[in-house]
């Protein structure tokens, strides 16, 4: 790397916070000396001291810790059942034929229309919100490594026709491997859906969990709550996101040698 | 005295369209090839040339069993062929998920009877044979040339002990002198194991350099047959045997093709 170019880098990693740096100064001083402004949309400073006393209390971490199972649970259940769904239908056509409606109206109804329905039968316990991870995750994995395994290049199939393997083995060989980045894509949408899932589940019925934090807040008018409830919610997205984008470099390694 | 031998392939009036098959996007009874009869003997490179469209791959690909012919057989060792077929694309099928090393061993994931060892020991005698470092095994495909990615792509294949090579314009997409090199090495190969090829190319040259016979295609059929070498060895470019063969190839060519400059 040349001086230039790292000096360019540091320059683009400082810009990076500004636009948040910009918003919360804003923020600070739209809010600042009102009551009424700070009682809708709080303030920077209220926020922060929110967040310090939900952290000495626990309530915060043990909020996040739910959250984080719930989602994580369904997401890995509903990617990796999805995966192995929409790879396996690439062995019958028919079967893909037969299944297409079917995951289309899953993948069509709104997820909060399905969780009264969830949470009447898994209880409200994290069991139903894990179920309504899954489900809102399960159809994109299902869709993405379908249409991943239909993209295999030809001539990769027909070298393997060629050669004489069997359809198993050009299912593990070829088909499995070539559409791994439609599953690493789908688990990168999936981890927003894993999110909201469980967050739906906890804002209709729940006792513990950030969407639980969150609606008990607003019920109370504390913004500052809600706003760190919101704030954690980001920060877990993105914690997961880097982490498959690892996974990603990890698996993807002869794209980049 | 190779005439006295039972040729190793036998194609016999064999007839193709796509009527019968599942990819078929083109009206049916539309004949792709038509009463197409040829022999191929070990250790012999036969050249198909032929315009675009003429059905050359179309043949490969029935001979690879990628396509069942209509009417026709073809036999391979007096069978239907298997397995011991090397089919090489005119762009590589490397996986490139795969180290070279692995797209090589690939035949011990797909054939369990052969031994990894004997396959790896193999793998660096081809190598060298076709001037490649044994430091490509670990590298992924991408990292390669053209002209290496089309060498591990022959060797791949070669690792089956394919008694019979199919080549679609393997070498068309090189440069010039890496062309050169590599058809060199390919007929050197050839004459050493005395596996037998047929070879698609546009190229007179190529086929004037290592066939031992060219064949016109002319419309899905076979329209004449140019004898160049009986022996696997490369005749040198620019001699007057070279020129002539050229001459007399390229003047029935362009009847076929029809008019070019
Ligand atoms: N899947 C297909 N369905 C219908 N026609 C095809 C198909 N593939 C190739 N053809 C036709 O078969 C003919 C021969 O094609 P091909 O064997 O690829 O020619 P070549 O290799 O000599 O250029 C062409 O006219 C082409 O249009
Ligand atoms: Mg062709």
């Amino acid at each position: 790397m040349t001086k230039s170019n790292s000096k360019s880098k540091i320059f683009e990693l400082l810009l990076y916070p500004l636009p948040l740096l910009a918003f919360v100064v804003v923020w600070y001083f739209a809010t600042q000396g009102s009551q009424e402004r700070q009682f809708t949309f709080s303030s920077p400073e209220k926020v922060l001291e929110a967040f310090l006393r939900l952290v000495q209390s626990g309530e915060l971490l043990q909020n996040c810790k739910v959250t984080i199972l719930e989602a994580l649970s369904g997401f890995l259940l509903g990617t990796a059942s999805g995966a192995i769904i929409g790879l396996s239908l690439w062995y019958s056509s028919l079967v893909a034929k037969i299944a297409k409606p079917y995951i289309t109206a899953l993948a069509t109804v709104p997820i909060f229309a399905l969780a009264p329905i969830v949470i009447s039968w898994f209880g409200i316990d994290i069991y139903s919100k894990i179920a309504l991870a899954f489900l809102s995750t399960v159809t994109v994995a299902i869709v993405q490594s379908y249409q991943g395994a239909m993209a295999v290049e030809p001539r990769f199939l027909r070298l393997m026709h060629v050669l004489g393997a069997s359809r198993w083995q050009i299912f593990r060989l070829v088909v499995v491997p070539s559409s791994l980045i439609w599953v690493l894509n789908a688990m990168k949408l999936n981890i927003g859906l894993a999110l909201l899932g469980a967050f739906i589940g906890e804002f209709i019925s729940a006792e513990q969990g950030l969407g639980f934090m969150i609606v008990k807040a607003s019920g109370l008018y504390d913004m500052a709550t809600v706003f760190v409830g919101v704030i954690a919610l980001i920060v877990i997205a993105l914690l997961l996101t880097s982490l498959v984008d690892q996974l990603e470099r990890y698996l993807m390694k002869w794209k980049t040698q | 005295m190779s005439n006295e031998v039972k040729p190793l392939l036998t194609i016999d009036g064999l007839c193709f369209d796509f009527s019968g098959q599942a990819q078929a996007n083109e009206k049916p009874g539309n004949q792709i090839l038509n009463q197409v009869s040829l022999t191929v003997r070990k250790g012999e490179i036969v050249c198909i040339l032929g315009a675009s469209g003429c059905g050359k791959t179309t043949l490969l690909n029935l001979i690879a069993g990628l396509l069942t012919p209509s009417k026709g057989s073809i036999e391979l060792n007096s069978q239907k062929p298997t397995k011991r077929l090397g089919y090489i694309f005119q762009s590589d099928a490397l996986f490139p998920w795969r180290t070279v090393k692995d797209n090589l061993l690939l035949a011990a994931d797909i054939d369990g009877s052969l031994d990894k060892k004997t396959l790896e020991q193999s793998m660096l005698q081809y190598l060298s044979m076709f001037h490649l470092s044994e430091q490509i095994l670990t590298k992924y495909p991408i990292q390669l040339s053209g002209g290496m990615r089309q060498r591990v792509s022959i060797i791949q294949s070669l690792m089956f002990d394919p008694e019979l090579l199919l080549l679609d314009e393997p070498f068309s997409a090189l440069d010039y002198y890496t062309k050169l090199k590599l058809e060199s090495e390919f007929s050197q190969f050839v004459k050493e194991r005395g596996t037998a090829a047929i070879l698609v190319t546009h190229d007179i040259e190529e086929a004037v350099a290592i066939g031992n016979r060219a064949l016109i295609m002319n419309a899905g059929t076979l329209q004449k047959e140019f004898l160049i070498r009986s022996e696997a060895a490369v005749m040198e470019r620019g001699t007057s045997d070279f020129a002539e063969k050229y001459r007399e190839i390229w003047s029935e060519l362009k009847s076929v093709v029809g008019e070019i400059q």
